[in-house]
């Protein structure tokens, strides 16, 4: 973080989006370059009052406002919208961007009971028609990512997976090299099967129990597949990763998802 | 590379427990017969100490072979309690326990020092201190290891701030009225706020030596 590649890190985020969206990315990697100490402090400040802040009951509505709106600046300013525009998001790099999913994890885990009854946890504050369609608008959207041109060709997956190695323990590169060489080649064949099992998890909060559970565990396996060999557990063990990226992520977003015991379906809010 | 003085402030953090630590230790006047003095008294300033040492070499105290003695009793000392309670409590030991928080500090503890690596590979000792930045900062063996016990730490500290801030099965704060120097010290909720800083920033220590 305290080191130039972490402003070369956010600068490279900008290639591939429209100007409009580049420009702001751009001046903020020569900011953070210039000013690299000060910055990274009130960054890393920012975000750990954030995560107390959460944790300690009289202010985790503050921490969570102020969660959305940070992890909306650093969507944009720090992980050039995850990618999603310029053509290189990629379900296992942490397409559309891990940080934005710290903020619907805010909105759905926000500590309101709106909802009578509600049929799971991330349904209390907004609803479980609302929180069954933003599972499904993000989960259709990686799947989406997943058939890009960029992550099907042949050595997509294969090239992805090789390049979070430098760095890392043994295990771990063992294990991405076993990965690595399953998929060489194959990355339109690897693109197909997670793009199915992206839609079977998007469409699993619609349908009944226990299907619906099964989609869950699905989502929590796939969730754990792309953070060992996508993302290399978010590159933390190599000293220089700067976030766990998203695989944790959307494993704690199927949680908030698990029917709850006490499940009878609200007025209007049936599957 | 993190800042020197980034970890000077988190050593000044540890001592500030540490005196906090040593307050409460003395305000619950051990030489005393019949008073209560709590394993975790005696582990908070020693972890807190400890970990000054190890953020900032020029508070470093004993040699690290004298902290893998201690963490090592310590450990199993606490170990020894969490078996307790779970024979008395089964599983409920580990969720509610107060000694489970205690045990992963420890044992947190004794991991940094027999896995220190005295500095980063590729520093050399010349560029030490150079730009503010900390000089010879220590690495870690098994970089894996520190990443669990940062996120156990991590999660115990969470439950901890969870409980302090207001649930019925609460830690109690200092007694109704204007509560003194003494009673906010002895109070458990003393105790628990300790624990969150010293969890939170041996969490961060980990992070930062992987």
């Amino acid at each position: 973080m305290y080191s130039k590649a972490f402003s070369q890190m956010i600068g490279g985020t900008a290639a591939g989006n429209p100007g409009v969206i580049a420009r702001p990315i751009t001046w903020n990697a020569n900011l953070v370059e210039q000013h690299a100490v000060l910055l990274n402090t009130v960054f890393a400040t920012i975000q750990l009052l954030i995560g107390l802040g959460i944790a300690f009951r009289p202010t985790v509505r503050v921490a969570l406002a102020g969660s959305i709106a940070w992890a909306a600046s650093v969507w944009w300013f720090g992980e050039g919208l995850g990618g999603v525009l310029s053509g290189a998001a990629s379900p296992f790099n942490g397409a559309p961007g891990a940080v934005i999913i710290y903020a619907l994890l805010a909105v759905l885990l926000w500590p309101a009971d709106r909802v009578a009854r509600a049929p799971f946890t991330a349904a209390r504050a907004v609803g479980a028609r609302v929180a069954r369609a933003l599972w499904l608008v993000l989960w259709l959207s990686l799947a989406y990512f997943a058939m890009t041109p960029a992550n099907r060709a042949p050595q997509a997956l294969n090239g992805l997976i090789t390049a979070m190695e430098t760095g890392e323990p043994g295990w771990l590169i063992a294990l991405d090299n076993g990965a690595a060489s399953l998929v060489r080649g194959q990355g339109l064949a690897a693109s197909v099967l997670l793009a199915v099992a992206l839609v079977v998890i998007a469409a699993g909060v619609y349908l009944r129990p226990p299907a619906d559970k099964i989609t869950l565990v699905l989502a929590v396996v796939v969730a754990a597949v792309i953070w060992v060999f996508g993302e290399a557990l978010g590159g933390i063990l190599t000293g220089v990763g700067t976030d766990p990226n998203s695989g944790p992520l959307l494993a704690l977003l199927a949680l908030a998802y698990w029917p709850l015991r006490t499940t009878v379906p609200a007025e209007g809010e049936a599957a | 590379m993190t800042p020197a003085w980034s970890l000077d402030v988190f050593a000044a953090l540890m001592l500030v427990v540490a005196a906090v630590s040593a307050a409460r230790l003395v305000l619950a006047r051990p030489w005393r017969r019949g008073s209560v003095v709590a394993d975790t008294d005696i582990a908070h300033p020693l972890m807190a100490i400890a970990m000054a040492g190890t953020l900032a070499p020029g508070l470093t105290t004993l040699p690290a072979v004298a902290w893998e003695i201690i963490f090592a009793m310590m450990t199993a000392w606490f170990a020894e309690r969490v078996a307790g309670d779970a024979r008395a409590n089964r599983g409920r030991a580990l969720a509610g326990g107060h000694c489970v928080p205690h045990l992963a500090h420890s044992a947190a503890m004794l991991y940094t020092f027999l896995a220190l690596v005295p500095f980063v590979a590729g520093v050399s000792p010349g560029m030490a201190g150079m730009g503010g930045f900390a000089p010879a900062m220590p690495v870690l063996r098994y970089p894996t290891l520190a990443f669990i016990f940062a996120l156990i730490l991590i999660g115990y500290s969470v439950w901890d701030l969870d409980h302090l801030s207001g649930t019925p099965r609460g830690y109690t704060l200092a007694p109704a009225g204007a509560p003194g120097v003494r009673e906010v010290l002895l109070s458990p909720s003393t105790t628990v706020g300790c624990r969150v800083v010293m969890g939170v920033s041996m969490a961060l220590m980990l992070l930062v030596m992987i």
